[in-house]
């Protein structure tokens, strides 16, 4: 069937169809592989049969990266595969061609270079700084072409598809090295010797050690260098700046920007109008035309205009608010584009704790409730409730506090909206609003900047990959050091070459030099490390490791600023004050009148937290230097798990606008095939959606390593950005997935997650009960319910037509004899092993240098064996007001027992004696029991719950915790 | 009892007798989406790049797809419905009577958003003989149901209806839809159209929790009513999907007259092929084609959980209702 196949070359000629020639260049794709001849028959099958008489050359270069992507669930070598074929065509676009050998490649993309970034200096594409600033011919001689390998598919494919820039044709022409030395280049033009810097940062880059935020890919070293992401913008309640408003939302979201606009101020729906005698339609219809602006500018084509609303909880038209992300109701007061976030003051948290009333009210008549916080707030809120009482405002509404919280919920569960911020900690934490208060975060809530009607307040994003400086089970901190310093100064660099589309983000941009430096992979280097994200191992790593980052960003800032001077409104700031961002636990501590149970001490006795107050009491650079972004694509182009997200599952897809990619984790991959379970289980996975909880043949404590973010606590998730958040001076992107749809569990865990002092919770994911029918799994649902249907009854198959031949049995292919051969398997040897007493990577960590014990093992010292929760929060000091605010009774932390998933494995079913259907039947047949029916009954997947091996976070299970005793 | 002729506790929803369709309903009420939470017209600048024959597979598909819903609908409303004496079926299909014409109104949506010529996308069906096949084996079971000889209390009556319900569960929507929807997502995994590919995932499913209750009524039914299960009607059920199998396969010719980048006829009806195995199995009635399936890729389209960024597509994950106490 494929003899009639042609070829249309690029220049529209035809040819037949060559099979050795399609062969031979996956051949030169899989070399060094593992198994490279059943690779390369795998795919070259799969390729042939999607073919078609008349395909393109680039339809067949596509549909032969197709085959071998569509393989990495079998073996992530697949991945390795479709990268190399991917590139190729990029190469080759690039370089020319070069004939497969990886030496005239090498040669020909550093030759290319000088000569790729002038001409895109003469086309106007690029800055002529790129051209007059550097020497092209060492940069070039810098280039590492080798990196590449580095990649993963999505990765690789994300960074091409989004990132790199096009010409005309709108053909890709950056090779991914070149992309990383044209970031490198755009923010080392101000530098003394920009040529050494740039490659400084680009070593840094193309090594995926960091990865500058999406508006610094898309912009850097182009003649439109808009490279912020974060803008944070205040409506104010008039007609001319709400107009205004929506151009900024406009020109910024043209600009590749993400938006954070608060609403607040905005009067409420029936609120009179001076002008006119009539009254407000309130904020929904102002909030539509943004709404559509944003949904109007597809940025780039590569982006979604992208904004999220915040509006505190008292505006009288809250309860409206809160169904904006509807998916039913008059379309005129749902926001399909944008997304929502409430702004939450400690006074409504604790008059839900107390069962108090919540009074709403129009912001015409309160305006300066959105300026205050903490107690402030409080007792300014209780007089306008006594006003209110005593018939002196015009609007006013109440209920009971934990009403609108269950509403809050009830929303926040079935749109993932509004999305839950805490006004109070994000500003008595703060270290930056001696300029005025903080109104909202941004877009992905991990930004705390203050803004007002002259500000609007601009962040500029890298997220450095943790995975990426773990080097044989241990945290190269050197490196990490570097690369946090790095990464600060190629920020603030950014600054200064940065333009952008409005006057009051310009003036806010290089008024406060506000950077954010996140981090990503901290799943993934959990993993590397053995250590669970859900015990107190993983928290104390997530303490120690952001209390040393944040500790070399506020020197490194504070070393610049030695230099190149401190941000124009440092005096006044907390900085100034010598205070770190650790120093401001305690204001939240006395305003609440409660402790967070966080302890200010420091985990690395190296750091020098003393000096570093002193030394930043003299200057600082940057009004703020820290912010966990979610990276949900610089995460997928460093290959690792993005933010503190835990893994989502260990096999799932994203839908990304590159492009649909299987996601498998390669660690858990490794770690199976070097067990020789891989092969065994890696259906089950796929089956089980990514839980490897259910099956029998892997270890316990691999479960508890490989955990999905569904089987994961969400106390987990509170306590990591807990930690994590003393040492942040802005927020993280904390999402949050829960599988229980129970309300008062949810209501109890974003409580805990208030009172442990997060400052923001982002999206919440809620597992899906039903999902569609898998497709490339076996799927009996006759089974599943323990019917047997006709079984009974038929004995072979219906006709006696032979068995249709599949295209791939009637198109055998033949392989290339040149392969390079792998030496023959080894004889089978059988290793008896103790698997479930296995001590995991006890042999490596046992060298001794690994800074971080993996908790399975052994115990650790002292405080560290007790769980975090009980730690951090001492039950006796707890109700210790600081201050003198009526005290509020706490409990310690209630973290409600979190049930595991119980899955019930379909084998447990279909094993099930009762209702056999048609098994009576039978002896009426004439004929044999068929295939389903003979095949000895499958042993029952029985699901123990494992004992945990670490200590939990569940104090209830930590009562039968041996070593918390 | 589920079929027979109505009686006056039919109407009693309480005790509840079978659980696993009340479930379904709830399920269903979980599931609920509208077309207009997808911005379609975002795949438009897709369309204008695609190649004359990847245009004509949308186009076809719409054209079968848009009436196909309806014909779905007919035959529940006139072959299902009324023969079913559970009102937890009833309420079932209730809900999936509104889903079936909330697909039509999705397809007819694209059909709107989309340049078609839309008086030429409805007459396809009416004009291509192997769509016209298709509808017109669906109409001789669903047409017998409406027969005043049918009586459903008697074996043959029984045996009618399962037939129709094999018909139109199994093949229509089991197997021929699954086909059309991997052609369709195949679109989305070379990162085309992905708004349409988010609303094929809502109606696919949609159409899982369908068959889900089409196989698990079948079983329950030939559960209750022992007597019909014998080898010869097996094999009626099994020539009645194996039927449906070769009209598929003449339609994915006219679907594909030639091929596209990664896909061709014969690679669709492999995967039909495979499909129909997997409800011939359910069924109990053992594999007949042995194929491997061919769409490995399908893994990443269905297979496993999605992780949506959430500024970049509709999440499809989200369900309706929320605060539930029980689970």
């Amino acid at each position: 069937m494929m003899t009639q196949i042609t070829i249309t070359k690029r220049d529209g000629n035809k040819e037949p169809f060559n099979a050795d020639k399609i062969n031979r260049s996956i051949e030169r794709a899989c070399i060094g592989l593992t198994d490279p001849i059943s690779m390369v028959t795998q795919i070259a099958t799969e390729t042939q049969l999607t073919l078609y008489d008349g395909i393109t050359t680039e339809e067949m270069d596509m549909a032969t990266i197709n085959a071998a992507v569509q393989n990495i669930k079998e073996d992530i070598e697949y991945d390795k595969v479709g990268v190399r074929l991917l590139l190729k065509t990029v190469y080759r676009r690039v370089v020319g061609e070069f004939h497969d050998d990886p030496a005239e490649l090498d040669a020909k993309h550093r030759a290319q270079f000088p000569v790729h970034i002038k001409n895109m200096v003469q086309s106007g594409l690029l800055d002529v700084r790129m051209q007059e600033k550097y020497d092209l011919e060492k940069l070039a001689a810098a280039l590492k072409i080798e990196r590449d390998e580095l990649f993963t598919y999505a990765g690789v494919s994300t960074l091409l598809d989004r990132y790199s820039m096009r010409n005309e044709a709108q053909k890709r022409i950056e090779t991914p090295q070149y992309f990383f030395m044209r970031i490198a280049m755009g923010l080392s033009y101000n530098e003394a010797n920009p040529t050494e810097q740039a490659i400084k940062f680009y070593d840094r880059m193309s090594q995926l050690l960091y990865i500058a935020g999406g508006s610094t890919n898309l912009g850097a070293g182009t003649s439109r260098p808009a490279l912020s992401n974060c803008f944070l913008l205040e409506v104010h309640d008039d007609m001319d700046h709400i107009a205004k408003s929506v151009a900024d939302v406009l020109k910024i979201s043209k600009a590749s920007g993400g938006l954070g606009v608060s609403l607040t101020k905005l009067r409420a729906t029936g609120s009179t109008l001076k002008a006119s005698n009539t009254v407000s339609s309130g904020p929904t219809p102002f909030a539509k035309i943004m709404d559509t602006a944003v949904h109007a500018i597809v940025r780039g084509g590569k982006k979604k205009g992208a904004l999220c609303f915040y509006m505190e909880n008292w505006h009288y038209d809250f309860p409206e608010y809160i169904d904006w992300k509807h998916n039913a109701g008059d379309d005129y007061m749902r926001m399909r584009t944008a997304n929502t976030a409430t702004w939450i003051s400690d006074e409504f948290m604790k008059r839900v704790e107390a069962g108090d009333e919540w009074y709403l009210f129009d912001p015409k008549e309160v305006m300066d409730l959105n300026e205050l916080y903490g107690q402030a707030f409080s007792k300014r809120y209780a007089e306008y409730i006594e006003k209110a009482k005593a018939g002196q405002m015009k609007m006013w509404k109440k209920m009971p506090a934990t009403e609108l919280w269950s509403n809050m919920l009830t929303a926040l569960q079935s749109t993932s909206h509004p999305w839950l911020t805490w006004k109070d900690s994000i500003n008595l934490r703060a270290l930056n609003n001696n300029t005025g208060t903080i109104h909202m975060s941004n877009l992905c809530t991990e930004i705390c900047l203050p803004q007002d009607k002259d500000n609007i307040a601009v962040c500029n994003l890298i997220s450095l990959n943790l995975a990426g400086h773990i080097e044989g089970k241990q945290v190269n901190w050197y490196k990490l050091e570097e690369t946090v310093r790095l990464a600060v100064r190629q920020l603030d660099n950014l600054i200064d070459i940065n333009v952008l589309p409005i006057e009051e983000a310009r003036r806010s941009d290089s008024e406060n030099r506000a950077i954010g430096l996140g981090v990503m992979g901290f799943a993934d280097a959990l993993e590397q490390l053995g250590i669970p994200y859900e015990s107190g191992h993983g928290a104390e790593f997530a303490d120690r490791i952001f209390e040393f980052i944040s500790y070399m960003a506020i020197d490194e800032s504070a070393n610049l600023a030695k230099v190149r001077g401190s941000y124009k409104h440092f005096v006044g700031s907390g900085w100034s004050e010598g205070l770190v961002p650790v120093d401001t636990i305690a204001r939240v501590e006395a305003e609440r009148g409660f402790l967070t149970g966080l302890k200010k001490d420091t985990r690395n006795k190296q750091l020098n937290w003393d000096a570093l107050r002193a030394k930043v009491k003299g200057g600082m650079r940057n009004a703020t230097l820290m912010a966990v972004a979610p990276n949900a694509n610089i995460g997928l182009v460093a290959g690792t798990t993005p933010g503190i997200d835990p893994r989502f599952a260990q096999v799932f897809s994203r839908n990304k606008f590159s492009g649909k990619y299987m996601d498998i984790n390669h660690n858990l991959v490794k770690d199976l095939k070097n067990m020789g379970l891989w092969d065994e289980v890696k259906e089950k996975i796929v089956e089980q959606q990514g839980d490897i909880s259910a099956i029998n043949e892997i270890p316990s404590y691999l479960k508890q390593i490989y955990k999905t973010s569904f089987t994961t606590s969400p106390y987990a998730f509170i306590e990591v950005a807990a930690r994590a958040q003393k040492w942040v001076d802005q927020a993280l992107s904390r999402n949050i997935y829960l599988e229980n749809r129970d309300m008062d569990a949810m209501k109890q865990v974003y409580m805990a997650a208030w009172k442990r002092g997060l400052k923001t919770t982002y999206y919440l994911h809620m597992k899906p009960r039903h999902s569609a029918e898998q497709s490339t799994t076996h799927v009996n649902k006759g089974a599943q319910f323990a019917k047997r249907g006709f079984a009974g009854v038929v004995a072979s198959p219906i006709s006696t037509e032979a068995p249709t031949l599949s295209p791939i049995q009637q198109s055998p292919v033949t392989v290339h004899e040149t392969m390079p051969l792998t030496p023959n398997s080894a004889p089978a040897v059988e290793v008896v092993m103790p698997v479930e007493t296995s001590r995991g990577f006890a042999p490596a960590a046992a060298q001794g240098a690994l800074p971080i014990q993996p908790a399975m093992q052994q115990s650790l010292p002292g405080e560290m064996t007790a769980s975090p929760i009980s730690r951090d929060l001492p039950v006796q000091d707890v109700v210790k007001p600081v201050v003198a605010v009526a005290p509020i009774a706490v409990a310690p932390l209630q973290t409600p027992s979190y049930q595991p998933i119980q899955a019930v494995a379909p084998a447990q079913m279909a094993s099930a004696p009762s209702r056999m259907g048609f098994a009576t039947v039978v002896s009426s047949a004439p004929i044999q029991m068929p295939a389903a029916s003979t095949v000895p009954t499958p042993a029952p997947i029985v699901i123990k719950k494992e004992k945990a091996f670490v200590c939990p976070i569940d104090p209830a299970e930590r009562a039968q915790c041996d070593s918390c005793q | 009892m589920l079929v027979g002729k109505a009686s006056p506790d039919d109407m009693n929803l309480h005790p509840i007798r079978y659980q696993w369709a009340y479930d379904l309903y709830q399920q269903a009420v979980r599931n609920t989406w509208f077309p207009h939470e997808i911005a379609l017209k975002e795949d438009l600048g897709d369309w204008a790049n695609m190649t004359d024959d990847e245009r004509h597979a949308v186009k076809f598909l719409m054209a079968f797809f848009n009436p196909a819903e309806l014909i779905v609908n007919r035959s529940i409303a006139l072959g299902i419905y009324p023969y079913l004496k559970s009102p937890e079926c009833h309420l079932y299909l209730a809900k999936q009577m509104w889903e079936e014409a909330n697909h039509c109104v999705a397809f007819e949506y694209v059909l709107q958003t989309f340049p078609f010529d839309r008086t030429e996308v409805f007459g396809i069906h009416l004009q291509t003989p192997s769509m016209l096949a298709k509808e017109a084996y669906i109409n001789r079971y669903m047409k017998r149901m409406m027969e005043d000889s049918l009586d459903v209390e008697t074996p043959e009556g029984k045996k009618d209806f399962l037939r129709n319900l094999v018909a139109t569960n199994i093949v229509m929507e089991g197997i021929w839809f699954y086909s059309g929807f991997m052609v369709a997502l195949s679109f989305r995994q070379r990162n085309q159209l992905r708004n349409l590919g988010s609303m094929i995932n809502w109606v696919i499913r949609d159409e899982s929790l369908h068959l889900k209750f089409g196989i698990n009524l079948i079983h329950n039914i030939l559960e209750e009513n022992a007597e019909l299960v014998d080898a010869s009607f097996a094999q009626e059920i099994a020539g009645i999907i194996v039927e449906g199998v070769n009209l598929e396969t003449a339609y994915n010719q006219d679907l594909f007259p030639r091929g596209i980048l990664g896909l061709n006829a014969d690679y669709v009806n492999q995967y039909v092929q495979y499909v129909a195995d997997r409800r011939l199995e359910e069924l109990g009635l053992g594999k007949h084609y042995n194929v491997t399936n061919p769409a490995k890729w399908m893994s990443t389209a269905t297979d496993v959980f999605e992780l949506v960024n959430f500024f970049e597509a509709q999440n499809t994950s989200y369900e309706v209702d929320s605060g539930s106490k029980h689970k």
